[in-house]
């Protein structure tokens, strides 16, 4: 990973600047391609869940032997005793089978499907052959343009370097005496140059003078100040490489949180296909997955009904909430709900924006048009959160489950996504701003059985919820 | 064109010497044009295509079904300054077209190199790759012969097409036999493990837990 970064890294700065500024035109392309195909994956994930809930409701206990997995229908004795699915081993009835030799489930068999069109296959043998790779979905032009985003980044707005970077690398490695002697903010000055140059290639020569100066340097310093600051340049530089290794896949992951904002909950669940996620990447389409088995142990359920359009004369992102069906009860005891809609802009948590709160109602009509004044361009990267609450008493919430909309993939002009659609709510990972920072980072697999559905989506629900709390603290 | 309402995203690379033609290739066959002008391509670039792929394998459960896929089809330059570049790109491609020039020997010689250059940087050991000569019009200026290119197919086990940018002929075939080449080896490579990702995985996976789950119960 480390030295793949060092690599591509080079691959661009070989590039002169108009052939970089080609190059990274393509890659942006390459990058809305992929936008629009992972919403697409998204989607088809979200309705594969779907398609796996219908099949096992098993709400109730008496998930038995003699039915079918899929459809509940009692099996005969004798006549249609259904026969055991190779690919989830359930038993299911002859309606519920796709193709004929060798068939499946319709689930398995929805399962298998997508495998092939999401192109999960071919991650799956990629990662065979590269298996060192941390990420699955990784591909090499989004980390192209990860990795000259962020060094451009660094080369317009100078971030601040960590002090223990400095300490670290610069002074304790070569010269740790040197550290009172020369001050913090001219180091950093330093430090900044040599990496803009860095960036900008700094040529071979300077290493030759490097060499010279390093072994001038140990006795008289001081005296050159010129000496001094090509010195520090070069340490840096140096230094500057050092962590660009470990640091670089930090910056990525940074990058990929503020992808899935408020979708962290990762508990994947991926019962047939076994694949294996790796966090990252399909953080919100996890969301979605990872929902249902949430799902059945907090009861979260119910839609919400929603339009999104782009109005480029006043540049304003306007939502309108039409209403919400099967929400589940906010006041569980006294099967009370009044609920209403928190809309939300992230990242950054902007324009929060609430309905009127309905009364006593899980199918509540909002009707209520929102206009966010946004560029249109500035909704790259941004996803709109719609989230369902019911106002108790005292003022007290009870989050009934979220929506997630990434605008820079989102079809305005598409006359479908402008009108009403229904939307799946979803249950939320963890509260507030919690969520934002940690997107990334948990890595969850949780796999179940179908045969013991029931035990292993508590097992799911619980363990995401361990894990969440276990990481965050390492973090 | 950019929409998600497509069945498959398959991903192509073209891939040989520099001037072989990749780049008039992938134009002719996206936009049926031809451009007699070389202009060197910059690193990387693609072209797009959507195509409708109708399933014609021996499997009950997808023949004759028509699928949507959109091709993105990667064109690579073949300067070795850019190499690096390039070669970085192959990962991330399901099936290659593996250029060289009829009129250029040398071209046809170097088709060994990027074999081996594909080999150590493809998604797999043995991905599916087309061997396509390219320039087949300019018969007078030929250099590479139909045996000698097909000869040299039939070791790696692989199709092979004589196509012309200029002309058109056999532009489609040959990325048509690549993308039913890649649709199978999707079938193969997620069938090939007959039950294993429900059963074993799930199930190994699920004694693994169990313990997890009773230590923090404690």
């Amino acid at each position: 990973m480390i030295t793949d970064c060092c690599r591509l890294k080079m691959d661009l700065t070989f590039l002169q600047t108009l052939e970089r500024e080609r190059v990274l035109e393509v890659l942006r392309r390459d990058q809305q391609l992929r936008t629009i195909e992972e919403d697409r994956i998204r989607r088809m994930k979200h309705d594969l869940q779907e398609l796996r809930r219908r099949g096992a409701k098993s709400f109730s206990r008496q998930y038995g032997e003699r039915t079918c997995a899929r459809c509940q229908r009692p099996l005969g004795k004798l006549w249609n005793s259904g026969a055991v699915c190779r690919g989830c081993s359930h038993r299911i009835c002859s309606r519920c089978r796709v193709g004929a030799e060798d068939w499946k489930c319709t689930v398995c068999h929805a399962y298998r499907d997508v495998k092939f069109r999401s192109g999960e296959w071919f991650l799956e043998e990629r990662a065979k052959k590269f298996p060192c790779t941390t990420d699955k979905y990784e591909m090499v032009g989004d980390k192209l343009l990860t990795t000259y985003s962020v060094f451009s980044h660094i080369s317009v707005v100078p971030p601040t370097p960590p002090p223990y970077l400095l300490s670290d690398y610069a002074f304790l490695s070569r010269h740790g005496d040197l550290k009172n002697s020369k001050p913090f903010t001219k180091s950093m000055e330093d430090l900044m140059d040599s990496f803009t140059s860095h960036i900008k290639k700094i040529s071979t020569s300077q290493n030759d003078v490097r060499g010279d100066l390093l072994s001038v340097d140990n006795d008289q310093r001081d005296s050159k100040l010129s000496t001094q600051k090509s010195l520090s340049e070069t340490d840096i530089s140096k230094s500057s490489r050092l962590f660009k290794g470990p640091s670089l896949p930090n910056l990525f992951k940074k990058s990929k949180d503020s992808d899935q904002e408020g979708s962290s909950t990762g508990a994947e669940e991926e019962t047939s296909c076994g694949s294996e996620y790796s966090g990252g990447k399909r953080g919100s389409s996890c969301s979605i997955l990872s929902t249902d088995c949430l799902l059945e142990s907090v009861s979260m359920d119910g839609e919400l009904e929603l339009a999104l359009s782009y109005s480029s004369d006043s540049s304003c992102l306007e939502i309108t909430v039409g209403c919400c069906r099967n929400l589940s009860h906010g006041d569980a005891k006294k099967k009370k709900c009044h609920p209403y809609v928190k809309l939300c802009m992230l990242p950054g948590k902007s324009g929060k924006m609430k309905t009127t709160v309905k009364k006593n109602m899980t199918n509540p009509v909002y009707n209520e048009v929102f206009k966010f004044p946004i560029e249109r361009h500035l909704l790259l990267g941004k996803r709109l959160q719609a989230s369902v609450w019911h106002s108790g008493t005292l003022r007290r919430k009870v989050f009934l489950g979220e929506a997630l909309f990434p605008l820079d993939g989102w079809r305005f002009e598409d006359k479908t996504s402008q009108s009403f659609n229904w939307y799946p709510l979803c249950h939320k990972a963890s509260e507030g701003s919690a969520v934002e920072r940690h997107g990334g980072e948990v890595l969850l697999r949780v796999k179940f059985s179908s045969s013991e559905q029931r035990e292993v989506m508590q097992l799911s629900s619980f363990k995401s919820l361990q894990e969440k709390d276990t990481r965050r603290q390492i973090i | 064109m950019t929409d998600g309402d497509y069945d498959y995203l398959i991903k192509l690379l073209a891939l040989g010497d520099s001037g072989v033609g990749k780049t008039t290739f992938l134009y002719r066959y996206t936009d049926n044009k031809f451009n007699p002008k070389f202009i060197t391509t910059v690193g990387i670039d693609f072209r797009e295509k959507r195509v409708v792929y109708t399933a014609a394998n021996p499997n009950a459960t997808t023949t004759g079904k028509t699928f949507k896929v959109h091709l993105q089809l990667w064109d690579t330059a073949g300067q070795e300054r850019f190499r690096s570049l390039t070669t970085a790109f192959f990962r991330d491609a399901m099936g290659f077209l593996l250029m060289f020039d009829l009129t250029s020997q040398q071209s046809f010689l170097n088709v060994r190199n990027w074999m081996s250059q594909l080999q150590a940087n493809a998604y797999c050991e043995n991905p599916d790759i087309v061997l396509i000569g390219n320039k087949a019009d300019l018969a007078d200026q030929r250099e590479v012969q139909e045996k000698q290119a097909k000869e040299l197919a039939d070791k790696y086990g692989i199709p092979y097409f004589e196509t012309s940018a200029a002309t058109g002929a056999e532009v489609d075939k040959a990325v048509i036999t690549l993308l039913d080449l890649v649709m199978k080896r999707m079938e193969q490579c997620v069938d090939k493990p007959p039950a294993d990702p429900a059963n074993g995985n799930g199930a190994t996976k699920l004694s693994d837990e169990q313990p997890n789950e009773k230590k923090c119960a404690c």
